[in-house]
């Protein structure tokens, strides 16, 4: 029986008929039906503001030509975006927009993946009537040390001046002067502070705002594109890598809702050059106090020998390695070599476990209590997150951003009638998280979940997989067999030592008390993607792979297990987790890992949760119990 | 027909900006009543006086005020005296010589609304008018009339006096809030409508000072009163303010339907220096120009609008035989462009290039295509802008050429203003 449902508007566009929910703006119902109406201001994160009149459309018993992106849509009305009026119109607002506009194309970063050029090509006057000189502003001007804005190109959408309104909230960026002489600019032209404003150069619809480390680097149609992950922190941000010949030339945000909402930092988005390949390293052993040059067979060859030999051994990975080569380490380690000193961390931190994660990032969105235990630290850890609570806060959410010490501060403001409340905090202060879970559960009626930001673009698939020495992959207790963890290693005997990194932003950095014991420890072997200090206290260096130059899979600090892709090619490299596998049977084990997929089928076998994989979904560790 | 004085009634009466003076005249005995009346009563009043809004767009006051949602408080009443169009000068007239009379409206109007806070946005260059509302607010609260019990009737108000900084945009009533609310003076997007989510997103009611002078004489003397002036849709009188090319430039208040030849001719003493009307413009710069075979049309909204052009802000700019009116027409779009918000496209750039092409015309370097052209960015500025201001810099100009295309191929074909050829001959 088909019933009346109020909250549904039937419209029709273009002859076409369309069914959408109430409160639907008129350009959302067209892409509904993949009727295309040019805009230049509307981004679908923001307010309407409809100044730059570029989606006009007929709208039948209103008078005048109406914003297709500040207009909701009512019942019955009939929307034309394709009259004679409209196009007509379009011509002249586009001829407008370039009046003033330097069309220089031909040297402007954005020519090629630019709305403006774009729609003048679909929709614009093949040429301009404007007989005058342009308006000129300033060219090339730093707005800070990430960001060139170009007067003359801007063509006043307010796009960046809302994002750092409505988005990140930091109103960093505003209007001055008007009418024609209108630019954008900062409070008193001091540089912009902003961790977010990479954001501002990909949503600017032509070159006005572009990223200095992208300023003349590459056209787009040059680029090679490869989506992939941020390797900054632990958010899990989605990135698209794009590169030109076979070098980094940017990471841009590539939307995933549930994760980054679209956008990423600046810490992430502008760490690539991290990840740049300087020289093209070879194995190398270290023999009377030199280092040498050997082939890759020998390398591993040596390297199992010596791992074999030398007694008590101990074994960090980056929290940056793939879950493959994490699963593959750990179980070189604990099945080939029998040590159980494995670690990931850095220090000493509270333990692990599934409910680390009760919280994901997205959700945060619809509790209506919002602790952020350490308040700005959380933040630092994982920049993204504060664009999520600004988002949640306008929603209506209470976020409370209190110190890491302040327990009792924030059990005494969560009201306990709250229905949701969520607990945001660093590994550093999971203890304070956990108490403060404890006693608001005992205080509120609604659930209190809580997730703890991990270090490393893989901080949490290191868990989950058992780089720890007490816990073994899936948060396994290890009876009476656990190792030692890095801080022990120096005062536990420990041998040899063997280092993998993949990512330096995310590498191991000697303490001082570690410096001393590293300098005499008997072997060093240094598994990593780039020349690092600890190279000179190295007895074996294996070159292995950045985060940028392989694929496989990281789990997010919420649990998203999500794929990394190869952007980089360094096919001279072995493969990381070919490494592992060769120094493993040239001990005596049969591998066969012929792929990373492979390596991935066998994790999930040993590890079911994981199977979220596939989806680049939450592993959902409480479901499997 | 003719002179009525209503507003202007006693302002030939010395120092009626004092308390006392305006007391005597009958001051605040509107207020007083009102103050005897239901709000909903006052509403009624003023829907069925015909009251139409001042300000430019002729919207009916009673019913502007009977759009505030029920029960949603606090509510504002913003009184818009930004008087910014080129022409009129009559919110500056009536605010100088009687700033009681304009308070008096404002404290009734509130009261009519359920209002306990009013605000007065007067434009920046008015400083002597300034003083003179800050003063009368002063001394109607020493007085009573302002305050949190007023004539220990139980109803509070108070008004906030609040100074432009000089911005033509800031008339528009969006543009208005948004600059009183201390942001860039923009217009905002409606709906929301001012009445629905208005100042600091309140329901909010914004009344030009004429509006609101008009609200004591309605409450003393009733609707039918007020209903009796003028015409059937135009009720009452209007300050019209006349200047240009006349004899007696200044403020007339007539009765809504007078002809706009007795305003020039009879009032104004007609056309200077003995010289021939040309063209004159009714409700300020915006305005479609007007011919002298249109000088027997009523001076009221719609009669102005049915011949073509608008009663606006109630400007009466006169134009002898000797004016350029592509020259009238560029200085307008100058002003236009200097006081666009750029804010929206069409508005931004469409009024850069057409001034551009006006010096253009000026400069003698025009092409015959330029007509057309100006005409085509018209197409896309009319109806296309954000907001009424980029509208209305298309009006004059394309009525201009729509009557005087052959003073604008004269200055292509003469490869200058041939007026100023003429003058420059006259002196030689």
């Amino acid at each position: 029986m088909a019933t009346v449902q109020t909250d549904q508007v039937t419209l029709t566009i273009d002859g076409q008929s369309v069914t959408v929910p109430k409160g639907t703006l008129i350009l959302d119902a067209a892409k509904a039906i993949n009727i295309d109406i040019p805009i230049f201001c509307s981004h679908p994160k923001m307010a309407p503001v409809a100044v730059c009149r570029m989606c006009l459309v007929e709208v039948e018993k209103m008078p005048k030509l109406q914003p297709a992106c500040a207009v909701y849509v009512a019942e019955g009305m009939v929307v034309k975006t394709t009259t004679e009026q409209v196009a007509k119109y379009q011509k002249g607002v586009l001829e407008f927009l370039l009046i003033n506009h330097p069309l220089d194309c031909p040297i402007c970063d954005k020519g090629g993946e630019c709305p403006l050029q774009d729609q003048t090509f679909q929709y614009g006057p093949g040429a301009s009537r404007f007989e005058f000189q342009k308006a000129h502003f300033d060219k090339g001007v730093p707005l800070s040390d990430k960001i060139v804005l170009d007067r003359e190109r801007c063509i006043l959408c307010w796009r960046c001046t809302r994002f750092s309104e409505e988005i990140s909230g930091e109103r960093e960026l505003a209007l001055i002067q008007r009418g024609v002489h209108t630019i954008i600019g900062t409070f008193n032209d001091e540089p912009a502070q902003s961790n977010y404003q990479g954001n501002w150069t990909e949503i600017c619809p032509v070159g006005a705002l572009t990223s200095r480390q992208y300023r003349f680097v590459s056209r787009p149609w040059d680029l090679d594109r490869t989506a992939s992950v941020c390797p900054g922190c632990s958010m899990g941000c989605n990135i698209q890598l794009d590169a030109r010949s076979n070098k980094i030339g940017r990471f841009q945000s590539r939307e995933n809702l549930a994760v980054d909402d679209g956008w990423l930092c600046d810490t992430g988005r502008y760490s690539f050059p991290n990840f740049q390949r300087l020289t093209q390293d070879r194995p190398q052993i270290r023999r009377d106090g030199r280092l040498e040059r050997v082939t890759y067979d020998e390398v591993i060859a040596f390297t199992a020998d010596a791992l074999k030999a030398s007694g008590q051994l101990a074994g960090w990975v980056s929290p940056a390695a793939s879950n493959e080569e994490l699963f593959l380490f750990q179980r070189l380690f604990r099945e080939v070599l029998a040590s159980p000193n494995l670690d990931h961390r850095s220090a000493v931190l509270e333990d692990a476990e599934p409910d680390d994660m009760t919280l994901p990032i997205a959700d945060i969105e619809h509790c209506d209590q919002v602790v952020v235990l350490g308040g700005q630290d959380v933040i630092d850890a994982a920049p993204v997150l504060h664009l999520r609570l600004f988002k949640s806060q306008r929603k209506g959410v209470n976020v409370l951003k209190v110190g890491a010490a302040d327990v009792k501060k924030a059990l005494d403001a969560v009201p306990a009638e709250a229905q949701g409340v969520g607990i945001l905090a660093t590994e550093a202060n999971k203890k304070a998280a956990v108490e403060l879970q404890g006693k608001l559960q005992k205080k509120v009626k609604g659930s209190v979940r809580r997730l703890i930001v991990t270090t490393g673009p893989n901080g949490r698939g290191a868990k989950d997989l058992g780089i720890l020495p007490h816990r073994g992959p899936g948060y396994v207790s290890l009876n009476g067999k656990s190792g030692k963890g890095r801080v022990e290693w120096p005062g536990a005997g420990v041998k040899a030592l063997y280092v993998h990194e993949s990512s330096p932003l995310h590498g191991f950095v000697p303490t001082d008390a570690e410096s001393m014991w590293l300098s005499a420890l008997p072997l060093v072997v240094f598994h990593r993607f780039k020349p690092s200090p600890l190279d000179e206290v190295a007895h074996v260096i294996i070159p292995g792979h950045a985060f940028t130059e392989k694929d496989g899979t990281v789990t997010s600090m919420e649990g998203r297990v999500q794929r990394i892709r190869k952007g980089i090619d360094a096919a001279w490299v072995r493969e990381d987790w070919r490494v592992f596998q060769e120094i493993a049977n040239h001990l005596g084990a049969d591998w066969e890992y012929e792929s990373v997929e492979a390596i991935t089928g066998d994790l999930v076998r040993a590890l079911p949760p994981y199977r979220a994989v596939n989806e680049g979904a939450r592993v959902l560790w409480s479901e499997s119990r | 027909m003719g002179l009525k004085p209503v507003l202007t009634k006693d302002f030939h009466t010395e120092n009626l900006e004092q308390l006392s003076v305006y007391e005597r005249t009958g001051g605040y005995a509107g207020f007083k009543k009102a103050l005897e009346m239901q709000p909903d009563e006052l509403v009624e009043l003023v829907k069925k006086s015909g009251l139409r809004g001042r300000g430019g767009a002729g919207f009916p006051t009673g019913n502007k005020w009977s759009f505030l949602p029920k029960g949603v408080y606090p509510r504002y009443l913003v009184c818009n005296a930004d008087e910014s169009e080129p022409g009129c000068f009559k919110d500056r007239y009536l605010i100088e010589k009687s700033p009681h009379q304009v308070l008096e409206g404002i404290l009734i109007a509130s009261y009519a609304i359920g209002c306990n806070l009013a605000f007065i946005y007067i434009r920046g260059e008015y400083l002597p008018q300034h003083e003179a509302l800050e003063s009368a607010i002063e001394e109607a609260r020493q007085a009573g009339y302002l305050g949190k019990n007023v004539l220990g009737k139980g109803y509070e108000i108070d008004v906030i006096l609040h100074r432009g900084a000089g911005a033509y945009i800031c008339g528009e009533e969006t543009a208005l809030l948004t600059s009183l609310e201390g942001y860039r003076g923009e217009p905002r997007l409606k709906p929301p409508f001012p009445a629905i989510k208005g100042l600091y997103g309140k329901p909010t009611v914004v009344n030009n000072v004429e509006t609101v002078a008009n609200l004591p004489h309605i409450v003393i003397n009733g609707a039918d009163w007020f209903g009796a002036m003028g015409t059937p849709t135009g009720k009452g009188t209007r300050v019209w303010c006349m200047s240009g090319h006349v004899n007696r430039p200044g403020n007339y208040e007539l009765e809504n339907g007078t002809p706009i030849r007795e305003l020039i001719e009879e009032h104004g003493g007609g056309v200077w220096k003995n010289r021939k009307l040309k063209a004159f413009q009714p409700g300020g710069a915006s305005m479609m120009v007007l011919l002298p075979e249109h000088l027997d049309v009523g001076l009221d909204f719609d009669a102005i609008q049915k011949a073509g052009s608008l009663a606006g802000a109630g400007a009466m700019v006169v134009m002898d035989e000797t004016t350029c009116m592509v020259d009238a027409a560029r200085r307008y779009v100058k002003f236009f462009h200097h006081e666009s918000c750029g804010k929206c496209t069409p508005c931004r750039e469409g009024t850069f290039w057409m001034s551009n092409l006006f010096d253009r015309f000026e400069a003698g370097e025009a092409k015959a295509t330029d007509v057309d052209l100006l005409l085509d960015i018209g197409y896309s500025i009319d109806g296309r802008s954000f907001c009424p201001l980029g509208d209305a810099s298309t009006w004059f100009p394309r009525s201009v050429i729509k009557f005087f295309r052959d003073e604008f191929l004269e200055h292509v074909s003469e490869k200058g203003c041939p007026f100023k050829k003429m003058a420059q001959e006259a002196v030689a």
